[in-house]
């Protein structure tokens, strides 16, 4: 039997009942803390240092707003600008070599760390080749080792790199990633340098960039706090922030109509709790670059799924029943449900908002019973039934995500059981990290990216990073072709020939889905009327804001 | 048995009981299952998480991997948590301070309010005040922290903004040294009213939630046992030989009264101790309730290992410290018979 507790129905009743009672809660036009953000987060960070964050984890929300990077995404748009680098490099402006393999990055003059000292190349270099030879498991140092060849200090304003393979994700994948952040060389080295596979200590607590913030401290599980770096090479930032961590969501959703929070981190089921709040703004607009989805397993080992699966291990290389799974999901329900009508469904695997995304191509958004039926009775497992397992974390969307699941595929067909585990997220993070999965499916979500490349490689490609896991060559009904069409669109600097694959790669997967795409989660971000310059950018990382944007 | 030999041959069991707790601590921990998920992200390969098992020696048979974690313990070294990214040696005494001075003001709360009402109540049974108290003292008990918190919070800090959330005011609180970790304590050190004022006041509401709930458990005892000892032959005695009645309550009467209250203030330090998760976690209080809960939640097993065995630890020392509190108010009570 499973257990969901979401948001605990008997707090959410208490804490309804009480907000109910207790209203109006202070309603002002007075602004709180003048001079300082408030910003109360989900999560505390597990690293402060670029060599050791993993992609999507509270780090890299501090990260964003202290390293910089040599380019940067705007807040209105998801063309890259200049950030420590002075121009985008392109083929036209000489930054890019001709065969697609050298980039070269003129450097900012006159940017001072956060420790005094001056921003040349030798710190790109440095900071790169750190992250690349600590090489931490826990870190994303891959997206830089996979794709660079070599590195180079032209001079003290210019950097170049060579790669391995014309990339044409390199620009918005690998230089824009967390990983890719600017430190001061002086202050790595003075706090213990650079040692291969293990973590630097006190750059995972302390930080030294460019940005428009300092860091000051870091009171574990209570508080950040940052400060406005007057001397920043940009427009300097307006507000103090003091990131508040964690914490009851009750509690944060309180704290903003109090007006002692400035942003919270929410999601949409918060909605209603806040919705028509004196001096409270909801932002709506925009998706999360993570789709929801659930993954299906065509390698999973023999003898190892929980006894109360009664699936074969090939059950999944059927394309007949992963579509049939993906007509019986009841989308409308997750979206209404769930994610409170904010959201969009995506095609097979390129997320809205990306490009490469292709509005015309087939998506499934809508439960087709009979579709299902007709798949699964061909794929002759109607009469005789099924039960399978599904793992993931415990109360979050993932987990309402398979009850939505549950009651889409046994409503079909009584003969047909899908059983939820909901588990402790280490619990999920243990099994997830297996190899092979003992599981033949699970939810989650996909981890955030710029380029449609990381997805397509992540979570479609048969030999890409859930290819290999999951098998997938197992079940293509044409695997090469698959692998053929996203490696060229990786490789293709002509952008209108690569939006042409990826339409065409959305089409194939449509035929031959490997996961079932729940929804794209809508942006949701609730804030106090008195901030002003509010933007969020989803291909910043979550929860996708800049700070220095920020006024009161 | 000299009180000091009791205390003495407590003292030496001690180690073993400690020995003891730690392997069924490290026991029950891993029953749950490996300690690595914490520490695990679904694009590591094979090879990463045999580097992670490996960095934090959980390649190791378990019983090496106790005696490691036993010989760290003994060094000062309690692991790594995941959740507060840290040493657990650098994180445990400053989450302990915020808890303990919590747990402390709380707990001046329940003593203050629980032997005044149970007193007041007792002296007074069947009437007006005793039926009052009982309204009090049964409310304390029976309502949920998390809802009585939260409820608090909304009037205090919501909607009347006079009362603080979390420990401090950050600024305050870094303006003054924390030699101790104790906010009050350092406040007082650092002859600064502000940053002790500050602290009071952050402590207020949390505190009264917590004590709240405590305060029932020790005035109903206190009542009983006063109810109790006013119909003992010596209370007429002391009636009788003219005594005034405020002195045979207060001198005579509550001081016995007080023998079975005291271990019931020694079980309530455990009441108040699992009470600060809940409060800490609505009162943002930075303490270890809030970073044990969040522990549990993502399965950060060597935080966990520590609280548990320092709590064991603890509760062994409470429970002498109540033994020889106990013989001290009942001289009847012979020690280590």
């Amino acid at each position: 039997m499973t257990t969901i507790k979401w948001r605990n129905h008997l707090t959410a009743a208490l804490v309804g009942g009480t907000f109910a009672f207790a209203l109006p809660l202070a309603a002002t036009a007075q602004v709180n803390n003048p001079g300082l953000l408030v910003h109360a987060a989900d999560d505390e960070p597990t690293t402060l240092d670029p060599a050791q964050v993993e992609p999507g984890e509270g780090g890299e929300t501090v990260i964003l707003q202290v390293y910089d990077r040599l380019l940067d995404f705007g807040a209105d748009s998801p063309e890259l600008i200049p950030s420590l680098a002075v121009e985008v490099p392109s083929v036209d402006n000489g930054g890019i070599s001709a065969d697609g393999l050298t980039y070269t990055f003129k450097l900012r003059d006159g940017v001072t760390f956060h420790d005094g000292t001056a921003f040349t190349a030798e710190d790109v270099k440095y900071s790169w080749d750190r992250a690349i030879e600590m090489d931490l498991p826990e870190g994303n140092a891959g997206a830089l080792a996979d794709v660079i060849a070599s590195s180079e200090v032209v001079d003290d304003m210019t950097f170049s790199v060579t790669l391995n393979d014309p990339s044409a994700s390199f620009l918005n994948s690998v230089v824009t990633a967390m990983v890719a952040s600017v430190v001061s060389q002086d202050t790595v080295e003075a706090n213990g340098g650079i040692e291969a596979g293990v973590p630097n200590q006190y750059m995972a607590g302390n930080m030294a960039g460019t940005g428009p913030y300092k860091f000051v401290v870091w009171n574990r599980n209570e508080n950040l706090q940052l400060e406005v770096n007057d001397d920043y090479w940009g427009d300097n930032a307006k507000l103090d922030v003091r990131i508040e961590i964690g914490g009851d969501p009750d509690v944060r959703v309180l704290g903003l109509r109090a007006g002692e929070f400035d942003t919270i981190e929410t999601d949409p089921s918060f909605v209603a709790d806040i919705e028509g709040a004196d001096g409270v703004t909801i932002f709506k607009g925009g998706l999360l670059l993570e789709p929801l989805h659930i993954g299906m397993n065509l390698n999973i080992p023999e003898g190892s799924l929980p006894p109360e699966d009664t699936i074969s291990e090939d059950f999944f290389h059927d394309p007949r029943i992963r579509q049939a799974f993906n007509h019986a999901f009841d989308y409308e329900a997750f979206l209404n449900g769930p994610l409170a009508g904010y959201g969009e469904f995506n095609p097979h695997y390129v997320p809205i908002g990306l490009f490469g995304y292709d509005a015309s191509a087939p998506v499934y958004n809508k439960q087709n019973a009979a579709e299902a039926e007709r798949l699964f009775r061909e794929a002759g497992v109607w009469d005789e039934g099924f039960s399978v397992s599904v793992i993931t974390e415990e109360g979050n969307l993932f987990a309402l995500m398979c009850l939505v699941l549950k009651d889409s595929i046994e409503r079909l067909n009584p003969k047909f059981r899908i059983n939820v585990l909901a588990v402790a997220e280490s619990v999920f993070d243990d099994a997830h990290a297996s190899n092979p999965l003992e599981y033949a499916m699970w939810a989650k979500n996909a981890d955030p990216a710029a380029d449609p490349n990381f997805y397509l490689n992540a979570y479609a490609h048969p030999d890409g990073e859930w290819g290999e896991v999951h098998g997938f060559a197992n079940g293509y009904r044409d695997a090469a072709k698959i692998a053929g069409l996203i490696d060229s669109a990786a490789v293709e600097l002509d952008p209108a020939k690569r939006a042409a694959t990826y339409a065409e790669i959305q089409r194939e997967l449509y035929e031959d889905p490997m996961w079932i795409i729940g929804a794209q989660e809508g942006i949701v971000m609730a804030h106090r009327s008195w901030l002003k310059g509010f933007a969020m950018q989803p291909l910043w990382p979550r929860p996708s804001l800049k700070f220095s944007l920020f006024d009161k | 048995m000299q009180l000091r030999d009791y205390i003495f041959r407590r003292l030496l069991v001690l180690p073993i009981l400690i020995i003891g707790v730690s392997i069924v601590v490290f026991t029950l921990t891993r029953v749950g299952g490996s300690p690595i998920g914490i520490y695990l992200s679904h694009e590591m390969t094979p090879s990463e998480v045999a580097e992670i098992q490996a960095r934090f020696g959980l390649d190791q048979p378990v019983w090496v991997q106790y005696l490691q974690w036993a010989k760290g313990i003994l060094q000062g070294d309690f692991g790594y948590s995941g959740v507060a990214a840290a040493p657990v040696s650098d994180i445990f005494p400053l989450k302990l301070a915020a808890t303990m001075e919590l747990a402390a003001a709380a707990g001046c709360v329940a003593l203050f309010l629980g032997i005044t009402l149970g007193t007041f109540a007792g002296a007074r049974r069947n009437r007006l005040p005793d039926h009052i108290t009982r309204i009090v003292a049964v409310s304390g008990a029976s309502l949920p922290q998390f809802w009585f918190g939260i409820l608090l919070l909304i009037v205090f800090w919501a909607q009347l903004g006079i009362a603080p959330i979390g420990r401090s005011d950050a600024t305050i609180f870094a303006s003054i040294d924390h030699p101790t970790g104790l906010y009050t304590i350092d406040a007082i050190l650092a002859a600064s009213p502000k940053a002790f004022w500050d602290a009071v006041w952050h402590l207020i509401l949390p505190a009264l939630t917590l004590g709240y709930g405590a305060t029932a458990i020790i005035a109903r005892m206190m009542r009983s046992a006063l109810v109790e000892e006013l119909q003992q032959d010596y209370v007429d005695a002391a009636r009788a030989k003219g005594l005034a009645e405020k002195i045979v309550l207060k001198r005579h009467a509550r001081r016995n009264a007080l023998v079975p209250t005291v271990t019931v203030i020694g079980l309530t330090f455990g009441f108040l101790l699992q009470g600060t998760i809940t409060i800490e976690i609505i009162y943002r209080w930075p303490g270890l309730g809030r970073w044990m809960a969040d522990s549990v939640l993502r399965g950060d097993q060597g935080t966990l290992m520590t609280y548990v065995l320092f709590t064991s630890v603890l509760f062994l020392l409470v429970n002498l410290i109540v033994d020889v509190v106990y013989a001290n108010l009942d001289r009847r009570v012979t020690l280590g018979k």
